[in-house]
């Protein structure tokens, strides 16, 4: 399908040039990275902007890294960088399971995960493993840079901190310094690449801290503090689990839509966090789980 | 059983390397220079509304744009297969959202797109209906008022002043009695949604109409005779007759019933005759391949049966009440073909069908493989396994006492064909190991096993025909010359196989074309699976004319008889002199020289014609006993394994098994094809598929995002394809039709499956594991209520 209205696109060589045109054009530039996205968009008509500029260019954007106890994911890494990824593996491999949620092969060869969180729809697959490792968005313009924790960054559906002229540089990862694991379910309607109708993400120390995040559920990803502070410092055993999904109901919002009731997204997110959380505890104890078909 | 050489072989597909190696050109590929033009269409943002005004200045203004057409440039052109209910463009008023209201026509997509956003069009709403149900009372809005004055085929019995465009009526027996001898009846209803054919080729048409007058379609199609034919009768009005109009079919990437007949297709016929000299282009998106094309019609259905305590039914009530959209000129025969077989395979003496075709504000029903038979058999075979466990007898013992065998009577009390019914219920039976029971090693999950008949006949007008030439080559090859389309299911080399072995020629050495309806005879529709029977049966005559005129040469030029010859490995052999091998590649051409030198014979060209002459539609329309509507029934069992997660819903399919009664197997490897993609394209109806509305009669789903099709994760553990062979006294080798039937048991197996696997019974499709999750948990709810 053609895209019928005019735009300007330009591929900067700094990151300097970048930012200047992101001044210049005061909201009515796009960043194009993978554009998975933004293609369709452009050729739906909701969105017009005046400008793309192309980051793919931006060689310091393309970081993946451990540093001082971090991840650093720079804006390009697409998802797949992330599935293949060693590193990744080693220090959070929740961000690679995650990752291989995503869409297809297709899209994750293009699809970034900066441009996922840039594009917050409520059903993201990479906010959970976010938001319970507690990431920061690294995001500069003109006027300077500025880090933004993940749990502030999602204002409403489609909106983020992020200010017109900004541009996310990177997103970092505490790695903790105890053992941990994370693990993140998506309720998809079959197995080929699907949003999630709902998702649950649980993270677990072997001093049992909990994390506990849902996507899909809300109008923007969550992080639960009446669930984390429930299941704190305590052994999982079917009591628990039975109370952990009692709290369930009264922490998230589902709507009833195309891809699923309000009823199903709760019921299946008390199911996926009892799940999670017993796939989690089951990793961490040096269980083998089959982490990609807990649903 | 007979020596075949290329027949019952599991043959390579004659386009298999052509089509995965991307040589194969489809319509889209087509290159017309750069004189082509572009049309984007306008569609309707209301479901039921009046056209108040369409102001095109601005769009008139964008660089590249020549024209915009609305249906003032085609003034009550109608048009219809069946039916003539529907309009070049929306005249006075649009019927459903989406509906061509207008078309740019530019230079270049873009600029046609453009100006399309630019169309300004005024409506004034209208009361609308969304719901069939809600159509059929007395107070509904009329959707067609002129109803009374549309043509249509003879066997159509359209209510005047209702929204109801046709009603089968099918009475046989006295049901009454039958439900009074009865000792159990069970009564309940059952829904099916719309579905979409989402073949992976959206649909496209080029039409040109040359300086001299002549207009050329090339278009996606199931159907170019027909849809040569729609085309000079819509565009009679500007002095176009049949002589005028080419339509020229390139390869198809997939039709599932959607590109029969003629929808979006008509847009590029009529646009080319006001562009004379310029190619115009109508590519659709695949938006508008969902909400402007045909869609599978909704059902309601109310079914009574009433069962003898032995299992032996006594009578049958189906009513079915189909939500057919806006214009039904070939939705109606899908209701007209299901209220003739919605008794099933089964043999019943008492029957009532009423089939009901009902106009709604949605987007036009039309064929869809299965013909509406999947939609009535997923109640009434979830309705067999109900009232089998009802009675305490085993389901498949209760499908056998019922299975319809040849020479009894159909619900219009023809009789029925040959059939392998029971060998493969026996066959699928076995397969599955039915009445063991199996445990899954997940605690949180159960497994339960599920089974369905099915049955379908060719729904086609009693003198639907097929034509054929062959035509040989210096080098023996052949061409041969047909009008059908491979939509996928291997037609091409089937009937190459055909002529093959009647000619005595390898499949390697025949090539079949994709028709041009001014070089190649006349073929209906690719539709209704009887392609292979129908054209294959015309192929067949065609060959034996050819071979006749081979031996007429024969005898004539070295004196043998007859009787005597034959034809094998390309030569003409005889039976009676082991020493006599004359190359067809000798004379099939340039004739055979004799003692004078003179040459006698010249170019072998083989015709053949076949038209079923024993179909009737003649039958009273209060029972429609009397006539002979369809040809012949083929016939099926599938069962399934089914694993299922208690608490999510989730299913895996351990085991699938499919038997079907293909008659002959005319090519093994292609029937298994026809059963595997069959079977999947029907588990993900069931599964995962579903068309929503909004309740302004928007679809909400016209994408592959919130539109499911299944992909390879999701595809069955193990899937066991079984041919039975009984053989069509009538059929080409004595196959029949299998290309739609193999979706056909989909449905009702996974209801009954689930069924037996959490006593949960589902009455709606899609039975998604949303669906399964919440009905068993109310079922545990419930059943922890009651103690």
């Amino acid at each position: 399908m053609a895209i019928s209205h005019e735009f300007s696109y330009e591929k900067p060589a700094s990151l300097g040039s970048a930012l200047a045109l992101l001044t210049r054009y005061q909201g009515q530039a796009k960043i194009l990275a993978g554009a998975t996205d933004l293609a369709v968009q452009l050729k739906e008509g909701t969105v017009t902007p005046q400008c793309l500029i192309d980051i793919k260019g931006l060689s310091e954007l393309d970081t993946l890294a451990f540093q001082e106890g971090q991840l650093v994911i720079g804006a390009n890494v697409t998802f797949q960088a992330l599935v293949h990824s060693d590193l990744v593996r080693r220090e959070l491999p929740m961000l690679g399971e995650s990752a291989l949620t995503v869409a297809s092969i297709g899209v994750r060869n293009r699809a970034t995960i900066a441009g996922n969180i840039c594009s917050a729809v409520p059903s993201l697959d990479s906010a959970p493993v976010l938001l319970v490792y507690d990431a920061v968005v690294v995001v500069t313009s003109e006027r300077g840079t500025r880090e933004v924790p993940i749990t502030d960054w999602f204002k409403a559906p489609r909106r983020t901190a992020l200010a017109a002229d900004e541009l996310v540089v990177e997103i970092r990862i505490p790695v903790p310094a105890v053992r941990h694991r994370g693990v993140y379910v998506k309720l998809g309607r079959y197995r080929g690449e699907d949003l999630a109708q709902a998702g649950v993400g649980v993270m677990v120390t072997e001093q049992n801290e909990y994390k506990v995040a849902f996507n899909a559920v809300g109008p923007v990803p969550l992080r639960s503090a009446k669930l984390e502070a429930l299941l704190r410092g305590r052994t999982l055993d079917d009591a628990l689990l039975k109370q952990a999904r009692a709290e369930v109901p009264s922490e998230i919002s589902p709507i009833t839509d195309i891809r699923a009731s309000r009823e199903y997204r709760i019921h299946m997110c008390q199911v996926m966090l009892e799940r999670a959380l017993r796939a989690a505890t089951g990793l961490l104890a040096g269980k083998s789980i089959d982490v990609e078909h807990l649903v | 059983m007979e020596n075949y050489r290329n027949i019952g072989k599991p043959e390579v597909r004659i386009d298999g390397r052509e089509k995965v190696s991307g040589a194969a050109i489809y319509t889209a590929d087509l290159d017309f220079g750069p004189n082509l033009l572009h049309a984007h269409v306008v569609g309707s943002t209301e479901a039921s509304a009046e056209i108040v005004s369409i102001d095109f200045e601005e769009a008139l203004k964008v660089d590249g744009v020549l024209h915009v057409f609305t249906a003032r440039d085609f003034p009550n052109y109608q048009f219809g297969l069946y039916m003539k209910d529907r309009y070049i463009f929306a005249q006075d008023k649009v019927r459903f959202h989406g509906e061509q209201v207008a078309a740019v026509v530019a230079r270049c997509p873009k600029a046609a797109k453009k100006a399309a956003e630019l169309v300004k069009v005024t409506y004034k709403k209208l009361p609308q209906v969304l719901d069939q149900m809600e159509a059929l009372k007395e107070d509904a809005v009329l959707i067609h008022p002129d109803l009374e004055n549309y043509e249509h085929v003879p066997w159509f019995f359209p209510k005047a002043k209702t929204n109801i465009a046709h009603w089968r009526k099918v009475r046989k027996g006295n049901t009454e009695q039958g439900f009074a001898q009865a000792d159990f009846i069970l009564e309940d209803s059952y829904h099916v949604p719309r579905y979409a054919h989402c073949a992976i080729e959206p649909h496209c048409a080029i039409g040109k109409f040359d300086l001299s007058g002549r207009l050329t379609v090339w278009a996606t199609s199931q159907s170019p005779h027909t849809q040569r034919h729609i085309f000079a009768e819509a565009l009679a009005p500007l002095g176009i007759t049949h002589h005028d109009v080419r339509v020229i079919a390139p390869h198809v990437g997939g039709g599932f019933g959607g590109k029969a007949g003629v929808t979006m297709e008509i847009l590029a016929a009529a646009l080319a005759t006001k562009c004379k000299g310029d190619p115009v282009k109508v590519q659709w998106s695949r938006e508008q391949d969902f909400y402007n094309t045909y869609q599978r019609l909704g059902v309601v259905t109310n079914l009574k049966i009433g069962v003898k305590n032995n299992g032996k039914i006594t009578a049958l009530h189906h009513r079915i009440n189909w939500d057919a959209g806006a214009y039904v000129e070939y939705g109606a025969n899908v209701v007209n073909a299901v209220g003739l077989s919605a008794i099933g395979p089964y043999n019943i003496d008492n029957v009532s069908i009423d089939s009901v075709c009902i106009y709604t504000n949605l987007p036009p029903g039309g064929a869809y493989r299965g013909f509406g038979y999947s939609e009535f058999l997923f109640g009434l075979e979830s309705h067999i396994t109900r009232i089998a466990k009802h009675l305490g007898i085993d389901e498949v013992e209760m499908r056998k006492i019922n299975g319809i065998k040849e020479g009894d009577t159909t619900a219009y009390s023809a009789r029925m064909n040959p059939s392998g019914l029971h060998e493969a219920i026996e066959k699928v039976a076995n397969e599955i190991e039915w009445g063991k029971k199996e445990t899954s090693k997940d605690p949180n999950k159960v497994i339960g096993k599920g089974f369905s008949l099915f049955w379908k006949a060719p729904a086609m007008p009693p003198n639907a025909s097929s034509s054929a030439f062959i035509k040989f080559n210096e080098d023996a090859s052949l061409n041969i010359l047909v009008s059908g389309m491979d939509i996928g299911q291997g037609y091409l080399t089937v009937m190459a196989q055909i002529a093959g072995e009647i000619l005595g020629i390898p499949t390697h050495k025949i090539r079949t074309e994709n028709p041009d309806t001014d070089r190649n005879p006349y073929e209906w529709q690719t539709v209704a699976s009887h392609i292979t029977w129908s054209c294959g049966n015309a192929v067949k005559k065609a060959a034996i004319d050819a071979r006749e005129q081979i031996f007429d040469l024969v005898e004539r030029t070295h004196h043998l008889h007859r009787e005597t010859l034959y034809l094998e490995d390309e030569k003409v052999k005889c039976t009676q002199s082991a020493s006599f091998e004359l190359p067809l590649s000798d004379f099939v051409i340039n004739g055979i020289q004799v003692e004078d030198g003179t040459f006698k014979g010249g170019p072998i060209i083989g015709r053949g014609v076949f038209m079923p002459e024993f179909s009737s539609t003649n039958a009273d329309p209060e029972t429609s006993q009397g006539g002979h509507p369809n040809v012949h029934y083929t016939v099926g069992a599938g069962a399934i394994t089914l694993e299922i997660d208690k608490e999510t819903g989730k299913m895996r399919i351990l085991k699938v098994v499919e038997a079907v009664d293909v008659g002959k197997a005319l090519n093994p490897s292609l029937v298994e094809g026809q059963l595997t993609g069959g079977l999947m394209q029907g588990l993900a109806t069931v599964m995962f598929e579903d068309m929503r509305y909004d309740a302004n009669g928007r679809l909400l789903n016209p994408n592959f995002t919130d539109y499911k099709l299944p992909t390879a994760k999701d595809i069955p553990d193990e899937v066991i394809p079984i041919i039975i062979e009984v053989p069509q006294p009538d059929g080409p080798f004595g196959a029949r039709g299998v290309g739609e039937h193999t979706m056909l048991p989909a449905a009702p197996m996974v209801a009954n499956a689930v069924e037996d696997a959490l006593g949960v019974r589902i009455r709606e499709m899609p039975i998604t594991a949303e669906k399964i999750a919440l009905a068993y948990k109310a079922k545990m709810e419930q059943s922890s209520k009651d103690g």
